[in-house]
């Protein structure tokens, strides 16, 4: 037999998924190259658990294929789950047992996990080896299911909200450990509501709505989908005369947001606004320049924000 | 051959979790049930109080060959339901609750099998059940002047497959029931119908004769009723082991074909 090589690590084709009357995945494509950080972003209900469920084997979809390393992830799973670590969200572990204890007990699912003190370090709960896993804070449970989810070397790697519940240091730190993941080859599938760790980690991100896929894209790419390249805030003692700001080449867009001006735009966009508004004799104060981020490119491309409060389906 | 990534060949090897983490997972479960103290009351507390309760009566009832009415009818029985409530009402609101929390879901996704899952558990409530029927025949022994069975060996080959077949109708519930509240409902139930047509609440004369027929079959009354043989040195009737050997294969057929993990 011939020797295809195939540098994919993650191919879904036409995914569909639907439970009762609800579609929670309606025709989701994605192929995820080995090595690569893959977002999938997404508001709640928009289909992104239940896609890496799909790739997780953890369900079977009802139309399209799902391929994780070349296998079946349903037809395959016992050979897969040696390749594969998955982190679920809001999965809880044996409440009575010990960090240590949780750790050993993953691991020996593994022909080759790493070892256990490495992994408790990994995730610094070297402090905790002995608390019981009920006894942990959310961020330290969090932590201990990102370990267990790496117990086993896998390949590729699937993490459903990452840091989610974690405080700043902690996100930093699982950061740092993704961005050594990739170092190492491995694929990371990261399901996230937090745009600031997709926009940072991600090599490329799909962005999901109702079940499909309707952006897919590197996160500066996405950016730029949003319609403007940034936007200058300011409040204005009078009122700006209609039409002022929007005869500006730099201006795509003029908008009031509370007591705020915002207008969006591109190219030097600050400069010509100052000016303008000067010529006009008319004072702003609160100046503000922001650059667009993913959350506008959300915001362009479904029509909504991204809700980023609670996580879910 | 076919390859995928480097190094990893479409045909890696089937590799499934080895004894050694079959031990590490039974260990965790004991640890889990020995740090649950509130669990440990029904199978070991239980049956010494059903015992205490009965015993003092039944004791000086002579039955035959020296053996009382402790020893044939109450011992069984409360044998029987220790193992009965371990298997159909305890085991499964475990699972349950594994289910609830998504325990068994997070398991789903490593290479331990479901199989693996289970027969830890059942490992475990065996375990439990020995401690509770050793308690309550240490205290029946020493306090109560109880005589073992005639044929010892026939009293513990009728336990251990009274053990398997109320564990597989405990799987069922696991299999079956939707929330672990449910899982207990459905298992009480079970326990008290299983019961009380196999002899629990007093002798099957009350109940009508298909009942009454039905209740020797099924696995609580054909326990009670093998193990009360094995203490006279009776042979124990065919009915019985085939009630008890065709509940092992339907109810674990069944548990295996609807056991789910979320």
């Amino acid at each position: 037999m011939p020797e295809t090589v195939s540098s994919l690590a993650v191919e879904a084709d036409g995914l569909h998924k639907r439970y009762g009357a609800t579609i929670a995945v309606d025709g989701i494509s994605l192929s995820v190259p080995a090595g690569e950080i893959f977002g999938l972003l997404g508001r709640n209900g928009a289909g992104k658990t239940t896609t890496v469920e799909l790739i997780a084997g953890l369900g079977r979809p009802d139309r399209g294929t799902v391929r994780v390393l070349g296998l079946d992830p349903w037809r395959d799973r016992v050979r897969l789950r040696q390749l594969l670590g998955v982190q679920l969200q809001d999965a809880q572990l044996h409440a009575a047992l010990t960090v240590v204890e949780l750790v050993r007990l993953y691991r020996s699912f593994y022909r080759s996990p790493r070892e256990t003190d490495e992994l408790i370090e990994s995730v610094g709960l070297a402090g905790s080896r002995h608390v019981r896993f009920d006894k942990l804070s959310g961020g330290e449970q969090q932590r201990l299911s990102i370990a267990l989810a790496l117990a086993g070397r896998p390949r590729v790697v699937i993490l459903d909200e990452l840091t989610t519940g974690l405080d700043p240091e902690a996100r930093r730190q699982m950061w740092s450990t993704l961005e050594s993941l990739r170092e190492s080859g491995v694929t990371v599938l990261l399901v996230s509501h937090a745009m600031e760790e997709v926009e940072r980690l991600c090599d490329r991100v799909a962005l999901l709505d109702a079940g499909k896929v309707v952006a897919l894209d590197s996160p500066a790419g996405l950016v730029r989908r949003a319609g403007f390249a940034q936007r200058v805030r300011f409040r204005a003692a009078e009122p700006v005369p209609g039409g002022l700001l929007e005869r500006l080449d730099e201006v795509d867009r003029v908008r009031s947001d509370g007591g705020e001006v915002v207008v969006e735009g591109h190219g030097d966009l600050l400069q010509a606004v100052s000016v303008a508004l000067v010529r006009a004799g008319v004072v702003a104060t609160g100046t503000r320049v922001e650059r667009a981020t993913l959350d506008d490119a959300f915001l362009a491309l479904t029509g909504r924000p991204l809700d980023r409060e609670e996580a879910g389906r | 051959m076919k390859r995928v990534l480097d190094g990893v060949p479409a045909t890696t090897a089937v590799h499934r979790p080895g004894p050694r983490s079959w031990g590490v997972l039974l260990v965790s479960e004991l640890k889990m049930v020995a740090r649950d103290t509130a669990g440990l009351i029904v199978p070991v507390v239980l049956p010494m109080l059903i015992l205490v309760m009965n015993a003092s009566g039944a004791g000086g009832q002579a039955v035959a060959g020296g053996r009382t009415a402790l020893d044939v009818y109450v011992l069984p029985l409360v044998f029987t339901m220790v193992v009965a409530m371990t298997g159909i009402v305890n085991m499964p609101s475990f699972l349950a609750y594994y289910r609830r929390t998504g325990i068994l879901r997070r398991l789903a996704v490593t290479p331990a099998s479901p199989a693996m899952v289970l027969v830890a558990q059942v490992a475990v409530g065996v375990l439990q059940t020995a401690v509770g029927v050793a308690a309550a025949w240490l205290l029946a022994t020493l306090a109560f002047g109880a005589r073992p069975p005639a044929d010892a060996g026939a009293a513990l080959g009728v336990l251990v497959l009274t053990t398997a077949a109320m564990y597989a109708v405990g799987m069922v519930v696991a299999a079956l029931a939707p929330t672990p509240n449910s899982a207990v409902a459905i298992g009480l139930v079970l326990f008290f119908a299983l019961g009380a047509l196999g002899g629990m609440f007093g002798g099957q004369d009350g109940l009508p004769d298909v009942l009454a027929t039905a209740g020797e079959w099924l696995p609580f009354g054909a326990a009670a009723e093998a193990l009360s043989l094995t203490w006279l040195g009776h042979p124990v009737e065919p009915a019985h082991l085939i009630g008890l050997g065709s509940t092992v294969l339907a109810c674990g057929g069944v548990a295996a074909v609807f056991f789910r993990w979320e």
